[in-house]
Order: C-alpha cells, then structure tokens, then sequence
C-alpha cells in the first residue's frame, strides 16, 4: 500500500531529477562555448536561474514533507539529502555561469585554450563527473557514486598543475589567469559533483563518509 | 536478537550487570496459557533514561512492561522464564515480594485512571497510606513534591478537595504519575501514557518523562514513533515477541539496521 509520503516523495524526487537535466545542460553548454570561442552566457544564465527557482521548489517540497510525515530513517536520509543535492544543483548553475560570464569578460579565451591540453583534460573530466553524479542519483547508485572520489582526485591535480604554472609565469599573464579562473570554477564543479556523491552513499547506506 | 548475557554472581548472591544498567532481562519468556507473548528476550535498560518500546499491536510491548513489575503474573493462567533483574537482584526469585517490587518499578497506564471516588490530594495519598504514613505534615509534604514533579501542583493546588475525576484527562495522567511517584519508586513504566490525551495534554507529559528521567528510569511504550523519538534516548523494537532491534533511538530512527525495523518506522507495515 503506497504511503501519503510516497506520492511527496515522488514529487520531490521529480523535481532533483528535473534539476539533474538542467544543472547538466547549463554545464555543457558554458564548457563547449568557452572551449569553441562562442558567447553562450544568455542561455546559461537562463538555466542557472531557472536552477534558483527549481532550489526553492525543492526546498519548500521538503519542507512541506518534514511537517506533515514527520519521517524517519529512509525517508528522512532521502529528503535531508536532497535538500542537499538541490543546493548542488544551484551551485553547478552558478559556477556555469561564471565560466560563460568570464569568457564574455575575457574575449580572447579560445585561442588560450586551444594551446591547453590541461583545460581539455579537466573539462573532460569535471564534465563526466556532472554525469555521474546525476546518474548515481537517478540510480541511487552508492557504487557509482563512490568512484567519484577518484575523478575529484585528477581535477584536484589539474587545478594545482595549473597554480605551479602560473607561479611559473610572468604576473598579468592574462590567458592563464582567464583559464586559472574557469579551471577554479570547474574545480568547484568537481567538488559539487562529489558532495551529492556523499549523500547518495548516504541515502543507499545510511553512512556517512567523505570522498573528498 | 541477543545482547551480552553473560552474568556472573557477585559475593552477596546477586547477579552482577554493566554499570549504569537499571534493568536486565535474560532470556526473558512469557505467556498467556498456551500463546507465547515474549521470546527469549535480552534487554538492558539504562538508568536515569527514557527507553521506549515500540512495535506493532500484540508484539509484546506491554506483556514485557509488565514482566518488570511482576504485574503480568495477575493475568490468570500466564507465566513467565528467564530473569528480569533489578540492581542486579532476580525479581522473580522465590525469597522476593512483588508487591515491594511494584513499589519500587510503578506504572502508569493507557487510559487515566484516578480512584473515582477520591479527591485529588488522597489519589496521592492512597499509597502512601498503605506504606504507614496516614497523614500530617510529611504526608503533605509529599504529596505536594509528587504534584510538583508531575507538573500539576500550581494547577490543582486550590482544589486538592475535588474527585480525581473532576480535573483534564491530561491533569488526570499526571495525577497518576503523581501517585505513582509519590511512592517514590526507582522506574516508572509507563504503557502508552498519551494515547487518551489531546495534542496539547500530550506534550506535557512528553515534556515531564523527560524531565523525570533525572530522578527515575523510564520506560515508555508507545505506538507514536514521533513520540518515542521526542523523548526517548533508547529505543527497542519489538515484532512477534522478539527483540529485533535495539539502540539509541537517533540510530534506530535515523539508520536502523534491520529492515524490518525501518519498515515498521517508515511506517511500511503494522
């Protein structure tokens, strides 16, 4: 027999999902104008406040759960931990914005990233993790959600390969400090991606673990 | 589910139990004639806490309150085995009076039950006058500290002459919590002390377990699991007459380990 729950719980998880598709459309697509010279920011701006208004969706969803059902074990871990990943979802919208704000304040980032082997590494990577966190919620998938420690790892080490340059270069260096800003935002990206890989563990186990 | 049963006697006869642990039952086994209401339960109560008993109807909650007070054997044609110690001693060891023992484990019940034809200060006095102390002062004196530790001396104060009856059915509750204290027991159990009561009538008396667990050991039995986990540090999961589960209740609510356990919490079956 379906619980009164239930049917919120549907709705809020109708709303993560929904979250999941548009965090990842806004990250796409700032990624792939910036790595193809193209000024992408109206669109991703678009996305990143619809994301704003989809968190507060979430939230009061949540909210609204908490009061009426008062719940406990599964059913509490879920929605303490979606209010968590919608707040994921906001801060991948936002840092999207940020890297097509940036190339649209810095016109010239193309050709720096065409001679970056680094930028298309960590953009491959951050953006494969955006899809696996998504995936592992839509699955609640503990396992997948696990490896996604190791990718953070990688994107860590591009970001610091990335400051020893820079500490390598002459100062008012502005192509690097363009892709050092893009490289940070998508360093957050990464750390995001693994914060609701920590909530998935959490929601399919009940354990509570860093993967940072 | 077993907890560490493992007792050994002490010089003086008694059985030796963790430090901190009010009540320990060992294999604990009941029944009503042929039906077995309790199996093989293993459950140690901590002092000065609230535990709560949760599971569904006819798992065994009351049957095993009331083996901590030798009240389930008033019930004709049931019986009991294993131990249930109290401080360490066998409750149902042959040299103990269960009437002293009621003394020392009180109880409260589902459904408020004042002497109707009683006032309100000789519902507090009815035990205490057949422990000897009839009246004057002291008993006062006690009467007084029982209403004021159940909460409920500054609203009947002016009225201690009025039946027992005459006031709320939460006021009637925490009379009987007075009455029960006033006999100055070590653990109050109490069996679904709310169910009868309004919203309001039953966040006083959550308010007051939790306020009593300072002096008493507590054990309620609810079918709230809200309630149980507002006021309870321990919770124990019953279902068919097993212990399935037992922890502190943030654990239990949060992550029980058995699934069974968070099927009944989430509210999945019972």
């Amino acid at each position: 027999m379906s619980r009164l729950l239930d049917t919120g719980l549907e709705q809020l998880t109708a709303v993560l999902f929904k979250m999941g598709e548009v965090a990842n459309r806004a990250i796409n697509v700032a990624v792939q104008g910036f790595l193809e010279g193209e000024d992408v920011g109206d669109e991703v701006h678009e996305l990143s406040e619809l994301l704003v208004a989809m968190t507060v969706t979430a939230e009061d969803k949540a909210f609204e759960l908490i009061v009426k059902y008062q719940p406990v074990a599964s059913d509490l871990r879920i929605i303490n931990s979606y209010m968590k990943i919608a707040y994921d979802m906001e801060r991948y919208g936002r840092y999207a914005w940020d890297i097509s704000f940036t190339h649209r304040k810095l016109a010239h980032c193309k050709e720096c990233v065409q001679s970056s082997e680094l930028m298309n590494k960590i953009t491959e990577k951050t953006l494969q993790m955006v899809g696996t966190s998504i995936k592992a919620l839509s699955d609640n998938d503990a396992d997948t959600a696990r490896t996604l420690a190791k990718t953070e790892n990688e994107v860590d080490e591009i970001y610091s390969a990335y400051l020893d340059l820079l500490s390598k270069t002459p100062p008012k260096t502005k192509c690097l400090v363009c892709n050092l800003l893009v490289v940070r935002y998508l360093e957050r990206i990464a750390d995001h991606a693994t914060y609701i890989g920590e909530s998935i563990v959490y929601i399919a186990t009940g354990e509570k673990l860093s993967l940072r | 589910m077993n907890e560490n049963t493992d007792n050994a006697k002490t010089s003086n006869g008694q059985n030796s139990v963790p430090t901190g642990i009010k009540i320990q039952t060992i294999n604990l086994n009941a029944w009503f004639a042929a039906k077995q209401a309790l199996k093989d339960i293993n459950l140690s109560i901590k002092a000065n806490a609230v535990t709560a008993i949760i599971g569904p109807s006819g798992c065994g909650k009351s049957t095993f309150v009331r083996c901590l007070n030798r009240m389930h054997e008033l019930v004709p044609g049931s019986r009991s085995s294993g131990k249930v110690l109290l401080d360490g001693q066998d409750i149902y060891s042959k040299e103990v009076d269960p009437v002293l023992i009621r003394r020392r484990v009180g109880m409260v019940f589902q459904k408020p039950n004042p002497f109707p034809t009683m006032s309100i200060h000789d519902n507090v006095a009815a035990g205490l006058r057949l422990t000897g102390l009839k009246k004057g002062k002291n008993l006062d004196d006690v009467i007084r500290h029982s209403l004021e530790q159940a909460t409920l001396w500054d609203e009947v104060k002016d009225d201690l002459k009025k039946p027992g009856t005459s006031i709320s059915g939460g006021q009637q509750q925490r009379l009987c919590i007075a009455r029960a204290i006033a006999l100055q027991p070590e653990v109050i159990l109490m069996d679904e002390p709310c169910s009868a009561l309004d919203p309001a009538a039953t966040a006083k008396i959550e308010e007051l377990i939790v306020t009593l667990k300072e002096d008493y050991t507590v054990v309620v039995v609810t079918h709230n699991m809200q309630q149980a986990a507002r006021v309870s540090d321990f919770t124990a999961f019953l279902y068919v007459g097993e212990l399935i589960e037992y922890g502190s209740t943030w654990s239990i609510f949060e992550n029980p380990k058995s699934e069974l356990t968070e099927k009944y919490i989430t509210g999945r079956f019972g």
